[in-house]
């Protein structure tokens, strides 16, 4: 990818001007005559470039900056200060041009006519973006493959589960093959099932059209299955981007071995190995927990202990049938960044540009 | 390069195409207000219902003399008010409320992500119902009202013509006024008393209950220089005589000229309000 970025975004911000509501009757009699703003800012100074056919994972807490991030890129918002460059276009600026260049799906609404069947909503955004009618018809096919979309597509929007809309929603996003495609959130609210669809279907459409997209989720796995780069922002400004697996390598602080004794009567001997495991020389580093009766699970440190290491002492201890070794999970390294520890790695700030 | 193909894919669309998608906002209109039967029949019922109460109250105030009011005989009178509600069930339209219901749902950045132009694609939809309407609704209310009531036919059939020319304009004068009051939810975010304050305004303004001949002289004046009377009032009298061809032309063409003013500064409105959109969340 040496060539241009396709999407690049120089010192973004958005701030929002709400007022605060004083409380009470005689604040509300006081809110008709002034009001006091506060400037909230939604997103500051963020800068990014994204590649063609890159997956990125834009993840943050709850009103982290993601949504508005998003809605300026897709031409929604207007931002504050900042650039804006995406596919060649300021997007709020060039919208009706810039929207045709690209897919849309916000999670938690649909772009869907909710009262007429889902196939007139698809007919229509195919006389919106010019699709041909054998483009339209191939791509149905494919979206039908792996989106199983054909059964309900007589049906109205409003009588469709939140599984079979959002099929249907990521369906239409793409039906006239935009290069980008913006996600928000596209995997709320689903079960397994359809997450395993959706998740299946941006792997076919990155794959197969070189689709660059961007999308946020509060679903890690979402993340670990789709991007290899992650970027995570809060309070409205980027704290980390770069590959989801350095942040591992780099944040990833204990690992878990469970195990299962072989029987009831090893009891006395892990006993003993619990207590000489207390004894270990680095403090803090490890835990040992018991789960049920024959399952136990020890918390450590991988910097500080090897887990080789530590397997050879259980096998030495107690009599084991069965081990399980497991990072932590990535949702605790998250949990941790947005508590405020360094993800390190640093922000590559791109330099200025001439 | 697929970016270079797909850059060209966003040049300007040729008009054909253009008016094929705002074609098929029309039909979707259509199909959407077919997917409610009941709102269908109720529809039909409320208008005859609205004339057969107007024309009792007209009845009773021309009950002691027959004389013409403000130059109303009561067959005209009648007449009037029973084409004027056939003439309201085609410009009808709840632009405004559905804007106002999509604000609040958020649903607005749906629209702002689509290719079209806002401001036409909420017209067209409303003129996708309003064709609806002529045919299912119009035509069938004309149909029992012709029966029911006295009404007197055209006063020409160059009357009729410049009636339905008349009827036309009212629709898009309807159709640019409610979304500029639609436009008013991105800032305001709850237009319901807006809403309701425009409705009465113009079942008044538009001389839909009542001629304006009826109304004091400033009114009248005042109301000449509003856009409000080409709704109803305008339509109206070139369909009862009331006004030469030559006349009814030239009120039809400051009709237009109203419709082409307030599209106008709708789409102004509509820029200005964009740019200062805030959906929280996020």
């Amino acid at each position: 990818m040496s060539s241009a970025p396709l999407i690049s975004v120089k010192n973004l911000s958005k701030h929002f001007r709400t007022f605060k509501r004083r409380e009470g009757i005689l604040g509300g009699l006081v809110n008709l005559f002034h009001r006091d703003y506060q400037t909230l800012k939604a997103v500051e100074n963020v800068n990014f470039e994204i590649a063609q056919g890159e997956m990125v994972g834009y993840i943050g807490p709850n009103g982290a900056g993601k949504s508005t991030t998003i809605k300026m890129l897709t031409g929604i918002l207007v931002p504050t200060s900042g650039e804006i460059f995406s596919n060649g276009f300021v997007p709020f600026r060039q919208r009706a041009d810039y929207v045709k260049t690209i897919g849309v799906v916000f999670g938690q609404r649909t772009q869907l006519w909710w009262d007429i069947a889902v196939i007139e909503s698809f007919k229509l955004l195919r006389r919106i973006y010019d699709v041909s009618q054998r483009d339209f018809d191939a791509r149905m096919e494919l979206f039908d493959q792996v989106l199983a979309l054909r059964d309900f597509l007589h049906t109205p929007v409003r009588k469709l589960s939140l599984g079979q809309r959002m099929r249907c929603d990521l369906a239409a996003a793409l039906l006239h093959n935009p290069p980008i495609l913006f996600l928000d959130e596209p995997t709320i609210g689903l079960d397994v099932v359809a997450k395993d669809h959706i998740r299946q279907f941006l792997k076919v459409i990155n794959a197969q059209y070189k689709t660059t997209i961007l999308l946020t989720t509060h679903d890690l796995d979402d993340i670990e299955e789709l991007c290899r780069r992650i970027m995570i922002i809060d309070r409205g400004t980027l704290l980390f981007d770069g590959p989801l697996a350095g942040l591992k390598e780099r944040l990833l602080r204990t690992k878990q071995i469970k195990f299962i004794l072989r029987d009831g009567e090893q009891a006395p001997r892990l006993a003993a190995f619990e207590k000489s495991l207390a004894a270990y020389p680095a403090n803090g580093a490890l835990r040992l927990e018991r789960l049920d009766e024959l399952t136990c699970r020890i918390i450590f440190d991988r910097k500080l202990i090897s887990s080789a290491d530590l397997i050879r002492q259980i096998l030495a201890a107690v009599e084991v049938r069965d081990f399980l070794i497991e990072d932590e999970p990535i949702e605790e390294i998250i949990k941790r960044i947005y508590a405020g520890e360094d993800p390190g790695g640093g922000i590559p700030v791109p330099a200025a540009q001439p | 390069m697929t970016t270079a193909t797909h850059l060209l894919a966003a040049q300007k669309t040729p008009l054909r195409a253009t008016l094929a998608t705002y074609g098929e906002f029309a039909r979707i209109g259509f199909v959407n207000i077919l997917a409610f039967r009941l709102r269908y029949y109720t529809g039909i019922l409320t208008y005859l219902i609205n004339v057969t109460v107007y024309y009792f109250i007209w009845r009773a105030v021309f009950s002691q003399s027959a004389a013409p009011i403000a130059g109303f005989a009561l067959p005209q009178i009648l007449t009037y008010v029973s084409v004027g509600w056939i003439l309201r069930s085609f410009y009808w339209n709840t632009i405004d409320q559905e804007m106002a219901h999509e604000v609040i749902e958020g649903k607005i950045a749906m629209d702002l992500i689509k290719p079209v132009s806002v401001q036409a694609m909420w017209l067209s939809r409303a003129m996708g119902e309003s064709a609806f309407r002529l045919i299912l609704l119009t035509a069938p209310v004309a149909v029992v009202i012709w029966l029911l009531f006295p009404v007197l036919a055209p006063a020409s059939a160059v009357h009729f013509l410049l009636f339905f020319l008349g009827a036309v304009g009212s629709f898009f004068l309807m159709g640019a006024i409610n979304f500029m009051i639609g436009v008013c939810a991105i800032p305001l975010k709850s237009i319901l008393a807006l809403i309701r304050a425009k409705f009465w305004l113009i079942e008044l303004l538009s001389g839909l209950l009542i001629p304006l001949q009826f109304f004091p002289r400033p009114l009248q004046l005042l109301s000449s220089a509003l856009p409000f009377e080409h709704i109803a009032y305008t339509p109206l009298r070139i369909y009862l005589g009331l006004l030469t061809p030559a006349q009814s032309l030239r009120v039809i063409a400051l009709q237009y000229a109203w419709v082409v003013a307030l599209l106008g500064l709708g789409h102004l409105w509509w820029r200005r309000a964009t740019r200062k959109i805030t959906i929280h969340g996020g």
